[in-house]
């Protein structure tokens, strides 16, 4: 891990291997997409609009994930000084966060037919605001702080507090009475969806996470051509 | 699916919504990336430093 959080050798890897992680995620969201349109039945209750499900589902795990991801990396970047750490907490916030949004407004668009309300104020939707909220305080301290170092240092802390969400989101279904729907695949004891809609739901969260991988290893290598750019700048400003 | 069942709007609205964030997502990032490597190569063409 060590070496590969070396930028040089992170390119050499990272190149090669993303048009085949881009072309498997394509694959996957196009087999999800069939799943979830076409071969998953509608639900007995529910009817057609169960078919939000297939990306609301996949956005909030991802939502949840990606700043995951984020918060590794942070704590990465603070026990091991590895010299990536940083940069990969940054460009997964944006991504994360854009899954976050999809999640809560899927799940409003959801909630409107099925409950009455585009919005109530339970732990789960409350939980998961406040995870967007955090993905929008780290994204702020990384555009309104110039200084990379001290920009770094309170992403980190922003990062790892806001880690402490993401239990609270995964449980909030179980620790408080919610009008969300607790926990239908990983639970203890099994799914408890059947196989016709399961497939395609886990079809599509696995597309949503290897074209987090895609976005995000193509954004790390964006990231590192911009500090290399900005180092030049730093090099001819020098030199006039 | 059926696309005369009641609430289909709903359904539609949520994947033309995830498609429009999602597509424009990827644009950026990609767009971002392309950019920045070409402004690497302008400076290799034009024989600046372009390793530091």
């Amino acid at each position: 891990m060590h070496n590969f959080a070396n930028p040089t050798r992170f390119l050499a890897i990272a190149n090669p291997l993303l048009p085949w992680i881009w072309a498997a995620a394509l694959i996957l969201l196009a087999t999800g997409l069939y799943g979830a349109l076409v071969t998953a039945p509608a639900d007995y209750q529910q009817g057609e609009t169960v078919r939000i499900m297939y990306v609301h589902v996949p956005a909030a795990w991802l939502a949840l994930f990606a700043y995951g991801v984020m918060a590794f990396a942070s704590a990465m970047a603070i026990i091991f000084r590895h010299p990536l750490a940083d940069a990969a907490a940054k460009v997964a916030a944006p991504i994360g966060a854009a899954f976050c949004f999809i999640a809560l407004a899927t799940g409003a668009i959801w909630g409107k037919p099925m409950w009455g309300a585009w919005w109530v104020w339970d732990a789960r939707l409350t939980s998961m605001f406040v995870l967007m909220l955090f993905y929008l305080g780290y994204i702020a301290v990384w555009q309104a702080v110039e200084e990379w170092d001290m920009a770094a240092t309170i992403a980190r802390v922003v990062a790892l507090v806001g880690a402490i969400n993401i239990p609270i989101v995964k449980f909030s279904v179980d620790w408080w009475n919610t009008l969300h729907q607790p926990a239908s695949v990983f639970k203890m004891g099994g799914p408890s969806i059947s196989n016709d809609m399961l497939w395609p739901l886990m079809v599509m969260g696995l597309a949503f996470n290897v074209l987090f991988l895609a976005l995000h290893l193509t954004a790390l290598r964006s990231e590192i051509a911009a500090r290399k750019l900005h180092r030049l700048h730093m090099h001819d400003v020098g030199a006039q | 699916m059926d696309f005369s069942a009641t609430h289909i709007g709903f359904v539609i609205a949520a994947y033309a919504l995830t498609a429009a964030v999602v597509g424009g997502l990827i644009l950026a990032i990609l767009m971002t990336d392309r950019a920045r490597a070409r402004e690497l190569d302008r400076r290799k063409q034009a024989g600046l430093p372009h390793d530091h």
